[in-house]
């Protein structure tokens, strides 16, 4: 067999590679145990910042060595020799670089990179965004990196119309790509902010959005980092904060917001007066937290019979609005806002609206059981329409429960919002203080509660609600019947504290057990 | 004529075809003592690259010896510059109207004297083809370990010829999603037509396609609703079919072309650096690295076959007054002779051909494109054609230039059958070079047909493996099956083209005792080694 090529077997190769393998730990060993001997020893030195780097270029994931190094080039801060420190920073960068090379998911290597440029006097950032260039094309995906371009562009401010057309180019070559659709939305805001119409977006790009990303969904309907974008689009519109109720009684004055809000929201753009009086007091949220839908007003003032109670409220679009309230028994005195759930789209917008949902009601004559394109159209027609629509978003939302079986509850809960929300347009227009589910579909969640929360009588009986519910419930402060009847239930553990006259549990056969004791500590009647 | 080159070798291989490269580096591969010959000067026989001054000669050749004639004939080659550089004329023009006829920078004005000088920079190929990423030769090259010897660059777009223009095809996920020549429920449509087809295994292929067996791909294409603008792209562009394709073959041309996406490139295609005419030379420079001998310029005379003791048999060859002796001859069709062949093979329709040298990509783009561009019937009972547009960064012709060509099955002559495409897409006029059209000008065109020598034929003997020639498809799988087959022959069990080591791993025989290790001093061991 003479000429005759030769190579190693595997088995060869697994030993060479076994003993080079224990060559490695050896030499691992032997290094961090002489770092941490120098690092006790107080020795922050070069010959420290060398043995680190040689480990790190090998194991780029060791956070500790890349602290210390961090110890040790804060110690030649000190130093007065710029240029000897603008060396080391160079030496830093480029470690990381080399670390990135070998672990492009590295949290301490980016994070050291972050760390340089932002403690050294004489970052380059061109490079820098460079650098973020040549990583995303190696791999375009790497939110590590997106997570670092912006971070550069914060501080380098480029051109944002070259970032934007950035994310175009790299959706154009693999639009599953949820980092640079979140790039891009953040852009856009900023590039492209509707100064008219106070809208998040101006219009024409409100519209080349809508079908950049609906080419994307119809492309891959699977991919749902475009029908994430999609929802953010059309989302993608003002909506104000609007007072909700407000409720003025002997016991106590409530009012509630479509959003939570904070104090000083509350306390500078609400003005509660009886007669002409100013009303003074504070303002506390209900349950403690920053943000809160529901705020209660200690004040002092007297409520009696025949007073005009009325709300100024400092709207966002800086009308004031002035929200009159109607007397109800015992001294109640309510007052309701405007209902308005329905998206505010432009005139074009709306018609970009229509043109997709036309083609999505073609897609779906072809294909009947595609779930993406039965979800789309319902949600366009929601978004377009919601009250026109609100039986055909309806039945597509049973249509979807059937053919997408494992998001049962997600379908569940938006059929409970929009039916709510249809619901509480006739509600608000009737004076009643009671509160009953009025459409067939079972409730599982409570959205919009705090619209209800000058309720005395509220049923929610024959629903679907389980005990994690019951915190919920405190936005019915001025409930006195609340029913329970044929739910759930399994514990009463987190039910709030309430000033109720009744409240009936009956049809909840889990909370046997639990009801005498619950009994004993409430001071009102419970059926059960 | 004396020369020490030995005379008993296992594997005799005649002709440095695809194939037979192919064979000669499998059998070298396993340790077989293998010959190579080729009676020509230069690698690849039909499979060649030239550069143009090669080309010139090969064209003179060919017009002059009629033998050669039996393979390619109807040579035209046609100039549309002139001689030479016209820089006085221009001078001259340029007084008349001295704006227009400055020729804005980068387009330069070509004269024949030009292309002669630069010569060198040309790599033009008598078979163009390309790779399927995921075809069954750049599988082998990846294998084998051969590919470390080419280079590739990726074709960037496929083009179809609708509605009287040219256009891109919207041929993976990236495009259907960029494209606006299509409808949005197009795109649905599209998508799902494609992913299906990728999709299905074989009990579904079998399931969906039951009643499709004597109808044609378009009718299926049609009736599962694709517009006609998508039928035209699936039906032409991706499956390369016709009108009258199958059913079944338009599945599975689509398959191959989607399964080969996303590997390398936006298009299932590689196109090899400097020509296709590397590909042979890959495999014979394997072929001499475990020991083959090369011959080039070795014509042989005869062949004869004895058989031994045991019913053994023994090729014989006379070459330059020197009897070669083989166990088996691999030989490429167009060397074979006549009485080896048996039966005679049936006549086939032969293959139109046309080189283009032009001064402009058909469609304009950012970067330097490679394209493709599968041209449809123009009329009924027409063949498709295929066209293979080439540029510099390729390796295929200086700056400034573009090689085109093209391929179809021949009905009358390569003239008649291609010229009429051309003049869609090229200004065949001549003319002002600097002059702004919307059709890069045509320089210099090569038409010539070549007789179809693909078809497999069998030889009077089991020690004789006759290899086919070029045939008019897209890729060289025909080829790489029909090497492999015929290696099997000659190899019977053995592994076909192993993965080749790299030099790293080979152990020299000197090197087999080894000497004491190198070991690192224990007390100096204290930096980490990287």
């Amino acid at each position: 067999m003479h000429g005759r090529v030769k190579v190693r077997t595997t088995e060869e190769e697994r030993a060479r590679k076994e003993k080079e393998r224990q060559e490695k730990l050896k030499v691992y060993k032997h290094a961090m145990q002489k770092i941490f001997h120098k690092r006790e020893e107080g020795e922050l030195d070069k010959e420290l910042l060398e043995l680190t780097g040689k480990v790190l270029s090998s194991n780029p994931d060791i956070y500790t060595l890349w602290n210390i190094r961090r110890e040790i080039l804060i110690i030649f801060q000190k130093n007065d020799d710029n240029e000897e420190l603008s060396q080391l920073y160079d030496a830093e960068l480029h470690l990381t670089e080399y670390c990135l090379k070998i672990n492009p998911k590295s949290y301490c290597a980016w994070h050291q990179r972050e760390w340089v440029l932002t403690t050294r006097a004489d970052p380059n950032w061109e490079k820098e965004l460079a650098l973020c260039n040549t990583y995303l094309k190696l791999d375009e995906r790497n939110f590590h990196t997106w997570d670092y371009r912006r971070f550069v562009v914060r501080q380098f401010k480029p051109s944002l119309k070259d970032e934007f057309d950035y994310t175009t180019e790299k959706l154009m070559d693999n639009f599953s790509n949820y980092s640079a659709w979140h790039y891009r939305s953040k852009l856009l805001v900023e590039l492209y902010p509707d100064l008219e119409g106070g809208r998040p977006i101006e219009d024409s790009h409100h519209k080349h959005e809508l079908k950049m990303v609906q080419s994307a969904a119809f492309t891959d309907p699977d991919d749902t980092s475009a029908w994430f974008y999609q929802r953010w689009v059309l989302g993608a519109v003002r909506t104000d904060i609007d007072v909700a109720v407000f409720v003025v009684s002997p016991l106590k004055t409530t009012i509630a917001f479509s959003r939570p809000v904070n104090q000083a929201f509350v306390a500078s753009k609400t003005r509660l007066f009886f007669g002409n009086e100013l009303v003074n007091g504070e303002w506390q949220s209900l349950t403690g937290p920053q943000y809160d839908v529901l705020w209660v007003l200690k004040h002092n003032a007297e409520i009696t019979e025949g007073l005009d109670v009325k709300m100024e409220y400092d709207r966002e679009d800086e009308n004031i609005q002035i929200i009159p309230t109607t007397k109800y028994n015992s001294n109640t005195y309510i007052g309701k806002g405007e209902i308005n759930f329905e998206k505010k789209y432009s005139k074009p917008v709306v018609e970009e609206l229509n043109n997709q949902l036309e083609a999505c009601r073609q897609l779906l004559a072809m294909e009947p059981d595609n779930k993406w394109t039965l979800l789309t159209t319902t949600v366009f027609l929601h978004c377009i329409d919601a009250k026109q629509y609100h039986k055909e978003t309806i039945e597509n939302l049973h249509t979807l429960k059937s053919i997408d079986n494992l998001r049962a509850g997600y379908y569940d809960d938006l059929i409970t919002k929009w039916s709510i929300e249809e619901q509480l347009i006739e509600d608000y227009k009737k004076d009643s203080l009671d509160f009953k589910i009025m459409f067939e579909d079972k409730v599982s969640s409570l959205p919009h509660l705090q619209y209800y929360s000058h309720c005395e009588n509220v049923d929610l009986s024959n629903q679907n609600l389980t005990s994690n519910i019951l915190p919920a419930l405190e936005l019915l402060q001025n409930c006195k019947k609340l029913s329970l009847e044929n739910n759930q239930l399994t514990t009463l553990k987190g039910f709030p504290n309430l000033n109720l006259e009744e409240l009936n549990l009956k049809g909840n056969s889990d909370l046997v057990e639990e009801v005498e004791l619950f009994k004993e500590r409430c001071n009102y009647s419970v059926i059960f | 004529m004396d020369d020490d080159l030995p005379t008993d070798f296992q594997v005799i291989v005649v002709g440095t075809g695809m194939v037979e490269s192919i064979v000669a580096a499998a059998c070298s591969r396993i340790g077989k003592n293998v010959l190579h010959l080729d009676s020509s000067d230069h690698y690849g026989g039909l499979w060649a690259s030239y550069n143009f001054d090669g080309l010139q000669k090969f064209i003179k050749e060919v017009n002059s010896d009629p033998k050669r004639q039996l393979q390619v004939y109807n040579l035209a080659e046609k100039w549309y510059i002139e001689k030479e550089s016209a820089q006085d004329e221009k001078k001259e023009e340029g007084e008349e109207k001295p704006e227009e006829a400055k020729p804005e920078p980068g387009k330069k004005v070509w004269s024949q004297a030009n292309f002669t000088a630069e010569y060198r920079k040309f790599n033009i190929d008598m078979t163009p083809k390309l790779l399927f990423s995921r075809g069954p030769l750049v599988e082998l090259l990846i294998s084998s370990n051969i590919a470390r010897y080419a280079e590739f660059r990726c074709v960037t777009r496929v083009l179809t010829w609708l509605s009287d223009k040219l256009m891109p095809v919207p041929c993976s996920r990236a495009d259907v999603f960029a494209t606006e020549a299509v409808g949005i429920v197009e795109k649905r449509q599209l998508m799902k037509m494609l992913t299906s087809i990728v999709g299905y295994n074989e009990e579904e292929m079998n399931n969906e396609f039951k009643d499709w067996n004597d109808k044609t791909f378009k009718e299926y294409l049609a009736h599962k609703g694709l517009t006609p603008n998508l039928i035209h792209y699936v039906l032409y562009a991706i499956a390369g079919g016709t009108d009258t394709m199958p059913c079944l073959e338009g599945v599975k041309e689509c398959k191959k072309f989607l399964m080969s996406l996303g590997r390398y490139g936006n298009t299932p295609f590689l196109w090899p650096m400097y020509g296709s005419g590397e590909l042979p030379q890959c495999f014979c420079r394997l072929c001499a690295v475990f020991g083959g001998v090369y011959c080039l310029n070795r014509p042989i005379d005869k062949v004869q076959t004895l058989t031994v003791d045991e019913g053994k048999e023994v090729v014989t060859i006379e070459s330059k007054s020197k009897t070669l002796k083989c166990d088996h001859l691999v030989i490429g069709i167009n060397e074979c002779p006549k009485d080896l062949i048996s039966p005679e093979p049936a006549e086939s329709s032969d293959i139109s051909k046309a080189v283009f040298i032009t001064n402009g990509s058909i469609m304009k783009s950012d970067k330097e494109p490679l394209t493709l561009l599968r041209f449809p019937p123009l009329n009924d009972g027409d063949h498709s054609v295929t066209v293979l547009e080439v540029g510099p960064a390729t390796g295929s012709c200086p700056k400034g230039l573009f090689v085109v060509y093209f391929i179809t099955n021949k009905v009358k002559d390569a003239e008649s059958d291609l010229m009429g495409i051309a003049e869609k897409i090229f200004d065949m006029s001549g003319g002002d070079q600097t002059e702004e059209t919307d059709k890069p000008k045509c320089l210099w065109s090569l038409f010539y047909n070549v007789k179809d020598t693909s078809a497999p034929v069998k030889s009077t003997t089991g020690a004789v493996h006759v290899c086919s020639g070029p045939d008019a498809g897209l890729d060289f799988d025909r080829a790489v099956e029909q090497a492999e087959q015929i290696f099997k022959k000659i190899c019977p069990g053995e592994e076909f083209l192993p993965r080749a080591p790299d030099p790293e791993e080979i152990v020299f025989e000197d090197d087999v005792t080894h000497g004491p290790e190198f070991t690192r001093d224990q007390d100096d061991d204290d930096a980490p080694k990287e």
